[in-house]
């Protein structure tokens, strides 16, 4: 019979993969041009994710999978809501 | 003397503390999926506008349009009970739950501490809290005492002595006896509606007619049987929880999460190395109620895969998603010697390496630092809603 919940239980459980800001300037088009000071020299994808919009909190994303000029990969998106740009790896 | 402690409709008073106002209102407890719907207990306002416990639902909603339907959390009913009876313990109790909202315990042991029986029970009435509206009583045996507990206002106590039983139980409805609503009726057509008049009845003729269940209500109706009171045994606090960041349903993604928790709860010091007698699966459903599930194991065991066997269909009977899985150790066993393999499974030395592996990171880094990764909705299209990195202190 229980009680509470030990209170490592739930402090420590934490999201894998997480978006974490990203320093982005993008092009007319939306499109991103300097990722994290980094000039993209290809853009290799792109799409969107629009998702639990029934709820409070809602998505709305536009990934780009991009090679940067160092020759690295990177995963960004722009959350439509907050106009701001994350790093993830999708 | 034995006293009763009683907290009508505990399950509704339990499930309507997250959801402050409605016990204004006409509310009942809505039926359990699957079962007949009858309703539990309501609330006053909704005895008021002539709903009643055990009404179906439809003839509920016609009399009464407004009526509020709470689905049953029995997470929250089982965690607000404990929290009761730890009160009682608290003040020097030794109590043997009945069912949520029925108490018993033996007053022989604190009336000398506490000055009396009627001080006793006043103490333990404090004790739960004039929320809960508890009411007492008291008598020489357990069904009076029941009774006697089930006629008392709200905070009132009620003491019967050992000679009066009879002419207090005597006027009392049949609707205390613990019957089939059939058998009611059936007692209701003889001409049979107080104890009393079920008590005068010969024993022979009741069981005769009733059969064993009308042969029991009968020893109630003259006061039952004299049974003492056995205190429980302490209740272990050990509980591992993991929310999910979005509803799930998934039976393999429940097992993992299962897994997981499985893990931390078998890794927790403060078991002492004590096998598992009772667990308890519970989880939050995504509509807001709860569920849950017990299991007593036959044998006593801490051993991974036995549990998972034991507990991981219960998984199957989830009735809707869930945004959070417990496990919880509702006893443990003393613990005991167990006999070792004469060959060792396959696999189990590489899992005892690298469990002392992990064990010697642990020993360097702190506790936490050793993580699993859990898959919890891999085909969601939300990258960090796949997974969740949970702290791996076997």
């Amino acid at each position: 019979m229980t009680n509470d919940v030990h209170p490592r239980a739930r402090r420590s459980v934490g999201r894998l993969n997480a978006p974490r800001p990203a320093l982005v300037e993008m092009h007319v088009d939306g499109s991103p041009q300097l990722v994290n000071r980094q000039r993209v020299t290809f853009v290799r994808e792109e799409w969107r994710v629009v998702d639990r919009w029934w709820t409070e909190e809602p998505v709305n994303r536009h990934y780009f999978e991009v090679v940067l000029e160092s020759g690295e990969n990177a995963c960004v998106y722009r959350d439509a809501d907050a106009a701001c740009w994350f790093t993830q790896r999708a | 003397m034995i006293a009763c402690l009683l907290i009508p409709g505990f399950e509704l008073r339990a499930a309507l503390r997250s959801r402050p106002g409605v016990e204004l209102k006409p509310a009942a407890l809505a039926p359990v999926p699957g079962t007949e719907p009858l309703l539990g207990p309501v609330t006053a306002a909704a005895e008021a506008a002539g709903v009643r416990a055990q009404m179906r639902l439809g003839e509920a909603l016609a009399s009464c349009p407004e009526l509020v339907l709470v689905d049953p959390d029995p997470a929250e009913v089982e965690r607000e009970w404990e929290g009761v009876l730890r009160r009682l313990e608290d003040v020097g109790l030794a109590v043997e739950p009945v069912d949520p909202g029925v108490v018993v315990f033996e007053t022989k042991g604190v009336e000398r501490l506490y000055g009396g029986v009627a001080e006793a029970l006043q103490r333990a009435l404090a004790a739960v809290g004039t929320a809960w509206d508890p009411r007492a009583g008291a008598a020489g045996r357990r069904f009076a005492a029941l009774a006697a507990a089930s006629v008392a206002r709200p905070g009132q106590i009620l003491i019967v002595e050992g000679k009066e039983e009879r002419e207090f139980l005597a006027p009392l409805p049949l609707s205390l006896l613990p019957l089939h609503p059939e058998r009611y009726a059936e007692l209701e057509g003889l001409g049979v509606r107080k104890l009393g008049e079920l008590a005068a009845l010969p024993g022979g003729a009741v069981a005769e007619r009733l059969g064993p269940d009308g042969r029991r209500a009968w020893a109630l109706s003259r006061g039952g049987e004299r049974r003492r009171v056995r205190g429980r045994a302490p209740a272990v606090e050990l509980a591992e929880a993991l929310s999910f960041p979005e509803a799930v349903a998934n039976e393999l993604t429940l097992r993992r999460a299962f897994g997981a928790l499985l893990d931390r709860l078998l890794a927790r010091p403060d078991r002492g190395g004590r096998p598992f007698r009772k667990l308890a699966v519970a989880a939050r459903l995504v509509s807001g109620g709860s569920w849950r599930r017990t299991v007593t194991l036959r044998e006593a065991t801490a051993e991974r895969a036995r549990l998972r066997a034991a507990l991981g269909p219960k998984l199957a009977e989830l009735p809707a998603p869930i945004v959070e899985l417990r496990l919880e150790a509702v006893e443990l066993a003393d613990h005991t010697g167990t006999q070792l393999a004469l060959v060792e499974p396959r696999g189990q030395e590489l899992g005892g390496r690298l469990r002392e592996g992990l064990r010697q990171v642990r020993a360097s880094t702190g506790s936490g630092s050793v993580c699993a990764v859990v898959e919890v909705a891999p085909w969601s299209r939300i990258p960090e809603a796949r997974s969740l990195v949970v702290p791996r202190d076997e």
